[in-house]
């Protein structure tokens, strides 16, 4: 089962009260969020009414908080390699 | 008019005893201990791009992950799998000392070289003074006259980069007053930061017959 990654890019400030109910019932609040529905005719639908709006992908699988996050952050670049001697007494 | 010439005849003969020969000098010294000469001297240092694509790590890589090496990859680095002008020009790279390295810590790069101190814009959590971190993550990696840019990475088995914590640094305390108009009420507000303090131990290249280990 395949799902959409909809993404809100454009702020819904100043368009009709049924634009930015579309976006409500999608779930979409503020600029960047990001929300998984699955691939139907009735999610397909909101998202036409919001295509201004909305970058889509189609995904797979739905991605938790978590690692929608995570695809954002940068690689620490870096692991402790070697503890110092003595323990963490030191935090 | 004779005491004139003779000072300048001894001004001119000091420095010359001092000197080392002239094949030692350091203008001259470059052109037997550099690696390059067989390319026009006029061109830019060549560079090399790193072919090999650093697949993006889709699983979440949290700060406690990251205290922890990672997982050993299973497939051994092959000469094959690389460019093959990364095994051709590395150990050109590798031959000549002195090595600097563009890491980067958290998405933010630091050109460092070894012995270099350097102050994070952060406290690092999790780690204390004595510890020894790899810094596994870098986009360029050169010498005086080769450059290896990454793609957006260098491929981390081309460069071992290792780094002490020295410990934390706090900057002075910062004072900043909070005044509205028309109002005498003021709020000073205040604040210091601690930054961790590392030092570059070691920037060493791989060598290719190395890397199969």
């Amino acid at each position: 089962m395949s799902y959409f990654r909809i993404t809100l890019h454009r702020s819904a400030i100043g368009l009709p009260e049924r634009t930015r109910g579309a976006l409500a019932s999608l779930g979409l609040r503020r600029r960047s969020q990001t929300v998984f529905h699955p691939v139907h005719p009735q999610f397909a639908g909101m998202i036409m009414k919001v295509k201004e709006l909305v970058r889509v992908e189609e995904v797979d699988r739905p991605l938790s908080k978590k690692e929608v996050k995570a695809e954002r952050q940068p690689d620490a670049g870096f692991y402790v390699e070697k503890a110092a001697e003595g323990g963490r007494v030191g935090l | 008019m004779s005491r004139a010439l003779l000072r300048s005849v001894l001004e001119l003969r000091t420095p010359v005893t001092r000197l080392p020969p002239t094949f030692l000098l350091p203008i001259r010294a470059r052109f037997f201990n550099q690696t390059s000469q067989i390319v026009e001297p006029t061109s830019t240092p060549e560079s090399i791009v790193n072919a090999v694509q650093q697949s993006q790590q889709t699983s979440a890589t949290s700060l406690p992950s990251s205290l922890t090496p990672p997982q050993q990859e299973t497939n051994p680095l092959s000469p094959a799998s690389l460019d093959p002008s990364i095994t051709t020009l590395l150990p050109l790279l590798a031959a000549q000392p002195s090595h600097y390295i563009t890491v980067h810590i958290h998405g933010r790069p630091y050109l460092v070289t070894a012995g270099d101190q350097l102050r994070l814009p952060f406290k690092m959590p999790g780690v204390v003074p004595g510890d020894i971190l790899r810094l596994n993550r870098a986009t360029t990696l050169g010498s005086r006259d080769f450059t290896l840019k990454g793609a957006p990475y260098v491929d981390e088995r081309l460069f071992e980069c290792r780094a002490v914590v020295l410990g934390t640094e706090a900057e002075p305390m910062r004072v900043m007053v909070k005044k509205k108009r028309r109002c005498r009420r003021k709020k000073s507000v205040f604040s210091k930061h601690k930054y961790t303090v590392l030092r570059i131990s070691e920037v060493k290249v791989a060598r290719v017959g190395e890397m199969e280990v």
